[in-house]
């Protein structure tokens, strides 16, 4: 799901790309407290399996394929701040080494995945853990995949619509309906990595000190 | 009330990371060049709703464009290659950059 050059209009991407680059720099800020030395070899690594994983398409149904995302992941991972810094690097590097995602449309695809991705799927993530009181880290984590990836594609479909590329009404159940599905492959990759990367530990807690 | 709930933290067992690093290396260098080509979500909407005309270069200067290293006969090895110098890329800006910011402690 990278927006190339020319999908949006000039006053979409010109926006974007400012509130992108404001999104990106606030979220390094914010990564100066909310990561601690010894967890930046694991991001890293994380980072780079992302990157890999994304070029990976895997055929869904009606001729079309899909690929993970990762904002879910590393969401669940390192926190939403860490999380969007990691997902802004991989739309770089793919935009600037592979043209990958359009150079003006960077900023809309950071708004879109590396913002909008790792805060739906953190809040969900957090929200499941909640709810299910911290049983079932996979059940939370697929669903935290699955939202993250269709609220992405969802601002994609806002961003197509105020660019004139396609009414709202049609590009907004055109990308949900696809991503939809896409989100049970991007489920069940975040299921197992993060079922595999987590180390489940029991604590005494205060009622809503959970964190 | 007080009561016992499990928590996730991220696992600091090297054993697993290296199994990453290993399943990252394998994907971008080795099945990369068998994923799908069929449009993904967002090209296929823009294929049935009509605007996928709309796509237009702004720039040249990508080294390797579509994931493929130029000048090499086999497409296998274009794209592992691409591949493997991507998430080699990826792995090291990221730590300088972490590194960079992080809190000590």
């Amino acid at each position: 799901m990278h927006i190339p050059d020319g999908y949006l209009s000039m006053e979409v991407w010109t926006a974007t790309t400012v509130a992108g680059a404001a999104a990106a720099g606030y979220a390094l800020r914010r990564t100066r407290t909310a990561l601690a030395q010894p967890q930046v070899p694991a991001a890293a690594l994380a980072g780079a399996f992302i990157f890999a994983a994304q070029m990976l398409n895997f055929p869904i149904a009606g001729g079309t394929s899909g690929h993970f995302l990762g904002s879910a992941l590393a969401a669940i991972l390192f926190g939403p701040w860490a999380a969007a810094v990691i997902m802004s690097a991989v739309l770089i590097i793919q935009a600037v080494l592979f043209h990958d995602g359009g150079i003006t449309a960077l900023g809309a695809n950071i708004l879109c995945t590396a913002i909008i991705g790792s805060f739906a799927g953190y809040g969900v993530y957090q929200a499941g853990l909640r709810l299910l009181k911290g049983r079932l880290q996979a059940a939370a984590s697929f669903a935290a995949a699955w939202v993250s990836i269709v609220a992405a594609s969802c601002g994609v479909a806002l961003l197509l619509a105020l660019s004139g590329a396609a009414p709202l009404s049609a590009a907004l159940p055109a990308m949900l309906g696809w991503h939809a599905l896409i989100g049970i492959g991007e489920g069940l990759i975040t299921m197992a990595a993060a079922a595999y990367l987590t180390e489940r530990r029991t604590s005494l807690a205060p009622e809503g000190a959970f964190a | 009330m007080n009561e016992r709930r499990p928590e996730y933290k991220v696992t600091g067992s090297r054993r697993k990371w290296a199994v990453l690093a290993v399943l990252t290396l394998a994907a971008a260098g080795l099945a990369s060049p068998w994923a799908s080509g069929r449009p993904d979500g967002l090209e296929r909407v823009a294929e049935d709703l009509g605007f996928l005309g709309r796509e237009a270069a702004v720039h040249s200067f990508s080294p390797m464009p579509g994931y493929e290293v130029a000048g090499i006969p086999w497409e296998a090895v274009r794209t592992g290659l691409a591949g493997l110098i991507g998430a080699v890329v990826m792995a090291v800006l990221l730590w300088t950059a972490l590194r960079a910011l992080a809190r000590r402690r």
